[in-house]
């Protein structure tokens, strides 16, 4: 029976943990992948380690502080969100370099504190950080991620000029009269904010997948800028849904399923992308 | 701004770039009237980019006053550049990047259409009038990518005639074209600072210029040395003199 609250796929799916497994997978994916275009054409890839890094530090430091590890693995995520951009400027670093210092700092805090808690006699496990937990959510989870779903697509349909010619070219977005910062800034946040939120449910392993791959095999059929918004998602929510599926039918782990699907399709692009067909013709 | 006023004015500028311990260029002071065709020369280094990237506003004065299109550019540079457009000297396209010429085109007038707001029907009108005029209405759907260097500097072009300027700051807009796109730039040069336009731009080609009085300007170590008119057919002559002056100065 259906719970009580907002129906979503309640109404097609009739197991609860499929279901919301289902939902889950479907907002989150479609999120992330919308993201994936930004994240592979500005060359930031690396903003999904270091959110689950920034998340995993937030998470040993409210354990230590015993404070609830996920609502502070939000927070430091969010924190970090906020440090990305004005960092690179700043300090002169390419937002690259700056993810990379990031990622060293909140690596060192969250080993630092493991270490800590560990000579105190204190556990702290990371497994659940990087798998995700798809198959025992609470419907507020869902919702959390319906909504960033929302607002990662409002974002892009919202600024979808700025966004393209920041995408393009920095330096003509701005001569072409654009505010290339504020845009650029609030671009980093809210990739940064999607990471951080979806971190804690789905797991840093999937997330990587997601911020980079669908993208990637859009990039193969796509010529378009605005196909490839619409491609990446429609192709991670179909991926995503069947990995959620299966692995629920068959009793596997998945986000390691899906990720392995999301590779055999990419790997199935490259080889049927027409960008790398030769014509023999002759006229 | 009244007719008669200068398009561009600059008065003792100075202009440093972020971590440098001096400005890249000093005492600037520079009128310039509407419909004036300016060619900036130099040898490299002197500040001719930095010039122009001073003008619409995307590098910060120091020190100075600089007003463009009778706009403040120390107030605000963003609307300056709405109606300035600006050819810049270094690009290079990935072939898989995924903006076909239309949509490059159009990012010219993004400035002007605002933040928040869609395209509008004039829009893609002088689209297709930028594309028309630099004679590349048939690349329209191609990818930018996929097309040779001197195609995507006249895309470039195109993007920043879009937006319907009132100066044109062009860095070495000849540096991709062969010999038949130079001389069809040029007519179109000639076209629109006869139109009203004022163009400047910075090149180590003097050949080819229209055939009208040119402004010449000549800039050593972030200094301008030569401020004058002449005929187009003197300008490298005049490049020329003033590099050696300085050279043995």
């Amino acid at each position: 029976m259906p719970e009580k609250g907002l129906y979503m796929l309640e109404f097609i799916i009739q197991n609860n943990i499929v279901c919301h497994a289902v939902e889950a997978m479907l907002f989150a994916s479609v999120a992330c992948a919308v993201l994936s275009v930004i994240i592979t054409q500005v060359q930031i890839s690396s903003i999904g380690f270091t959110m689950a890094h920034a998340a995993f530090a937030g998470a040993a430091v409210g354990m230590f502080l015993s404070l609830n590890p996920t609502v502070c693995s939000i927070v430091a995520g969010v924190a970090v969100a906020f440090l990305i951009g004005p960092l690179s400027d700043k300090a002169r670093l390419s937002p690259d370099t700056s993810l990379g210092l990031l990622f060293g700092i909140c690596m060192a805090v969250a080993i630092f504190f493991i270490a800590y808690m560990q000579t105190l006699g204190q556990g702290f496990s990371a497994m659940g950080l990087l798998f995700g937990d798809v198959i025992s959510l609470y419907r507020e989870e869902i919702y959390v991620l319906a909504v960033i779903c929302v607002v990662a697509i409002a974002f892009i349909v919202v600024l979808y000029k700025e966004i393209t010619a920041i995408i393009f070219d920095k330096r003509i977005a701005e001569s072409v009269g654009i505010r290339v910062k504020p845009v650029y800034y609030a671009m980093l946040f809210v990739i940064a904010l999607t990471v951080a939120l979806c971190l804690p449910i789905i797991g840093g392993l999937l997330l990587y997948v997601w911020l980079v791959t669908p993208a990637a095999i859009a990039l193969q059929f796509c010529n378009r800028l605005a196909a490839m918004f619409v491609v990446a998602p429609t192709v991670a929510a179909v991926i995503s849904i069947s990995g959620a599926l299966v692995g629920l039918e068959y009793s596997l782990p998945v986000a390691p399923l899906t990720a392995v699907l999301f590779s055999v399709v990419f790997i199935a692009a490259v080889l049927l992308s027409p960008r790398r067909r030769v014509t023999f013709r002759k006229i | 701004m009244t007719p008669s006023d200068p398009v561009i004015r600059l008065e003792n500028v100075y202009t440093a770039y972020e971590g440098a311990d001096r400005p890249t260029l000093t005492d600037i002071s520079l009128s310039i009237g509407k419909g004036e065709f300016v060619v900036i020369g130099g040898p490299n280094g002197a500040g001719k980019t930095t010039l122009l990237e001073t003008i619409n506003g995307m590098l910060a004065i120091t020190h100075g006053k600089a007003i463009v299109c009778g706009q403040d550019v120390r107030g605000d540079g963003v609307q300056v550049r709405c109606r300035v457009g600006y050819l810049l000297q270094n690009f290079a396209f990935d072939p898989l990047t995924p903006f076909t010429v239309e949509e490059v085109v159009l990012m010219g007038c993004y400035g002007t259409i605002g933040l928040f707001r869609k395209p509008r029907t004039e829009d893609y009108v002088e689209v297709k009038k930028a594309l028309h005029l630099l004679g590349i209405e048939d690349l329209a759907t191609r990818p930018i990518g996929q097309l040779s260097g001197g195609q995507q500097q006249k895309v470039l072009m195109a993007q920043n005639l879009a937006r319907n300027p009132e100066v044109l700051l062009l860095d070495e807009p000849f540096s991709n074209l062969d010999m038949f796109a130079r001389e069809e730039i040029n007519r179109l040069l000639a076209r629109l600072v006869g139109s009203g336009i004022t163009v400047l731009i910075v090149s180590h080609a003097f050949d080819d210029l229209p055939d009208r009085p040119v402004r010449v300007v000549v800039m050593q170590e972030g200094k301008i040395v030569v401020s004058r008119e002449c005929p187009p057919k003197e300008v490298e002559q005049v490049v020329r003199s003033a590099g050696k002056g300085a050279l043995h100065a």
